[in-house]
C-alpha cells in the first residue's frame, strides 16, 4: 500500500521559544482512519497545517498524496490542496450563502463546470443527510448541521483524503458521535480520514488508529488505540 | 471558462459597490492625470508643429555693402552652399529688397515717400536645414575670410547678420519648462491614484477575506483568487481614462478652432490619428495603472 502521508525527521520552530514539532516520523497508508490527539499545544493543528502546506516545516520531509511537500513549487499548492479535503471547529462558512452555495462554492472556485455542480453537490448534501436543509443559510442551522454541511464542501471534490481539525471541539457529545460515523463512513468509500482531537470518548469508543502527542514529540502510536492521558 | 468571466465581473461589481468613495477617488485621480497626459501629449504636438514651422522660416541674412565684389560675394555663396548644414542660399540684390520692402510697407506709404534713394543693402539670405545649428552656421560665416570683405559694415561685421536665434532658443527653453512641469505633475496624480487603488483593493480584500481563505483551502488557484481584485483596478482605470478621452475631444472641439484663428499663419490640426493615437495612449496607461495599483495591494495584502 502506498502511503498517503509520510513525514521524516519533521521539526517545525516557530520564531523563538520551544517546538511545536519535534523528530516526529509518522507514516498513514491510503484508506486509514486516524486520531490525532494530544493535549492543548501540544501541536496538533501544527502538524495538520504541515499537511495542508500553509506551513513549511524547519526540518525534515513530508510527502502527502504523491507531493513532496519540501519541493512543491508555491503555484502548485492548490493542486495539492484539490486532493485534500479540509474540516475545523468553527466551520468556515460563509454566512451569505445557503448550505447548497457554500458546497457549490468550492467547485465554481476551482473552475468545475456547472454540470458537474447541479449533480455533485445534491448527492452529497444527501450522503451528509441535509437534503432538506439546502436552502437554509448557516444560522437557521444547527452547529451540528452546520458542521456537516463544512465536511460535504470537504467531500464533495471526492479527495483521497481528508484532514479535520477537532470537528467535534463545539458540539455536544450526541452531535459528536453523528459527525464522526459520517466521518467514518467516507472513510469506508477508500477516503483516508485523519483527525486530531481531545475528544476522548470519541477516541475511546472508536477503537482507530492513534497517533498521540506531548511537548510537539510522537509519544504513542498505537492500532486500535484509546485516547490514553490521565488528565 | 464561462462560469469564470461571469464569476469575476460579478465579484469586481460587488466590490465597486461596496467601497464606492474609495473608487470615486480612485477613478478621479486617474481621471485628472490620464487628463493631463492627454493634454500634454496634445499641446506636445501643436508645439512641435510651430517650432517645425517657424524653424522652416529661420534664415540667417548677411547684408552686403554697397558696390561689393561680385567675386566675392559668390565665393561666400558657394561656401555656404557646400556647407550640409544650409539648406539654400539666395542672392537678395538692392532692388529687390527695395521693391519687398514697398510690398511690406504698402499700408504706411508716408515712410516709403521719406526714403531718399535705396538704403537698403543687398543680402544672402541662407536657410538651414535644421534651426537649432543656426550658432554654428553664424560661426562658419564670422570666420570665413571673405565675410568682412563684403560686409554691410566691415568695421564690425557682426552686425551685418542678422538671425531668429533668440525665438528658436527660447521656444525649446519653454517647452523644455513645460514638458518637466507636467511631468512633475502626472506622476504626482500618478502616485495619488496608485495609492487610491491601492486603498479600494485593500479594502476589497478585508471585505472578502473569509471567502479568501476557503478558496484557499479549497484549492484555487492563485491567479482565480487574484483576478477580480485586478480587474477591479483596470476597471477602475478604464473608467478615469474614457473620461480623459472625452474631455479632451470637448477640449479640442472648443479650444482647436480659436487657436487655428489666432496663428492662422500656421498649418494647424488635430487630426483624426491624433485624436486616436492619444486615446490609445490614455487607455494604455489607464490599465497600467490599474494594474499596477491593483498588484501592490495584491503584494501587500493578498498572501497566496
Ligand atoms: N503561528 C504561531 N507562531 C508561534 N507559535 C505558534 C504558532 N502556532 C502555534 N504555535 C505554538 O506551537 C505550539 C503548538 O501549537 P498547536 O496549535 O499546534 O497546538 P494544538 O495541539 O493544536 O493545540 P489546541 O489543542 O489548543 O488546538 C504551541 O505552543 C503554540 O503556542
Ligand atoms: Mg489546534
Amino acid at each position: 500500500m502506498p502511503y498517503m502521508i509520510s513525514m521524516r525527521g519533521v521539526d517545525k520552530f516557530y520564531a523563538g521559544e520551544k517546538p511545536a514539532l519535534v523528530d516526529v516520523n509518522v507514516e498513514i497508508e491510503q484508506g486509514e482512519f486516524v486520531f490525532l490527539v494530544g493535549h492543548s499545544g501540544s501541536g496538533k493543528s501544527t502538524f495538520i497545517k504541515l499537511l495542508l502546506r500553509e506551513i513549511l516545516p524547519t526540518r525534515g520531509t513530508i510527502v502527502v498524496a504523491g507531493q513532496d511537500l519540501m519541493r512543491l513549487k508555491s503555484w502548485k499548492v492548490p493542486y495539492l490542496r484539490r486532493n485534500i479535503g479540509c474540516v475545523f471547529q468553527d466551520f468556515k462558512l460563509l454566512p451569505n450563502k445557503t448550505s447548497y452555495e457554500n458546497v457549490a462554492f468550492a467547485l465554481e472556485v476551482i473552475g468545475r463546470s456547472r454540470h458537474v455542480i447541479r449533480t455533485q453537490v445534491p448527492e452529497v448534501l444527501r450522503l451528509v443527510g441535509l437534503e432538506d436543509k439546502m436552502d437554509s443559510y448557516p444560522d437557521e442551522l444547527s452547529g451540528g448541521e452546520q458542521q456537516r454541511v463544512s465536511i460535504a464542501r470537504a467531500f464533495v471534490n471526492r479527495p483521497p483524503l481528508l484532514l479535520a481539525d477537532e470537528p467535534t471541539g463545539n458540539l455536544d457529545p450526541q452531535t459528536s458521535l453523528g459527525i464522526m460515523s459520517l466521518l467514518s463512513r467516507i472513510n469506508k468509500t477508500g477516503t483516508t480520514v485523519l483527525v486530531a482531537t481531545h475528544d476522548r470518548e470519541m477516541v475511546d469508543s472508536m477503537r482507530r488508529r492513534v497517533i498521540a502527542l506531548e511537548n510537539g514529540k510522537v509519544i504513542r502510536d498505537q492500532d486500535r488505540g484509546v485516547y490514553g492521558y490521565d488528565d | 471558462m464561462t462560469i469564470s468571466l461571469g464569476y469575476f465581473l460579478r465579484e469586481s461589481a460587488i466590490n465597486f459597490r461596496r467601497n464606492w468613495v474609495m473608487t470615486l477617488g480612485a477613478v478621479i485621480t486617474i481621471f485628472l492625470s490620464l487628463l493631463l497626459v492627454g493634454v500634454s501629449v496634445a499641446t506636445g504636438y501643436v508645439v512641435t508643429e510651430i517650432v517645425k514651422d517657424v524653424e522652416r522660416k529661420v534664415e540667417v541674412q548677411i547684408f552686403l555693402k554697397d558696390g561689393f565684389a561680385e567675386e566675392d560675394m559668390i565665393e561666400l555663396q558657394q561656401f555656404l552652399s557646400s556647407d550640409p548644414l544650409v539648406a539654400s542660399v539666395d542672392y537678395t540684390s538692392k532692388e529687390e529688397a527695395l521693391a519687398k520692402f514697398k510690398e511690406q510697407m504698402k499700408e504706411s506709404p508716408e515712410i516709403i515717400e521719406q526714403m531718399e534713394g535705396n538704403p537698403l543693402p543687398a543680402s544672402l539670405d541662407v536657410k538651414l536645414v535644421d534651426a537649432r545649428q543656426v550658432e554654428v552656421v553664424v560661426a562658419k560665416i564670422k570666420s570665413n575670410p571673405t565675410f568682412p570683405r563684403v560686409a554691410d559694415k566691415p568695421d564690425n561685421p557682426e552686425e551685418s547678420l542678422k538671425y531668429a536665434k533668440q525665438i528658436v532658443n527660447r521656444l525649446f527653453a519653454l517647452t523644455r519648462v513645460v514638458r518637466i512641469v507636467e511631468i512633475v505633475f502626472i506622476a504626482m496624480l500618478a502616485i495619488v491614484s496608485l495609492i487610491f487603488i491601492n486603498n479600494t483593493i485593500r479594502l476589497a480584500i478585508y471585505a472578502r477575506r473569509k471567502e479568501i481563505g476557503i478558496m484557499r483551502l479549497v484549492g484555487a488557484s492563485n491567479w482565480f483568487i487574484r483576478t477580480p481584485f485586478l480587474l477591479e483596478g483596470v476597471f477602475q482605470a478604464l473608467i478615469g481614462a474614457t473620461l480623459a478621452i472625452l474631455t479632451i475631444v470637448g477640449l479640442e472641439r472648443a479650444i482647436m478652432p480659436k487657436l487655428r484663428e489666432v496663428l492662422s499663419f500656421l498649418d494647424l490640426s488635430l487630426g483624426g490619428t491624433v485624436m486616436v493615437q492619444i486615446s490609445l495612449i490614455l487607455i494604455g496607461s489607464g490599465i497600467l495603472i490599474g494594474l499596477m495599483g491593483s498588484g501592490f495591494a495584491l503584494r501587500r495584502y493578498l498572501k497566496v
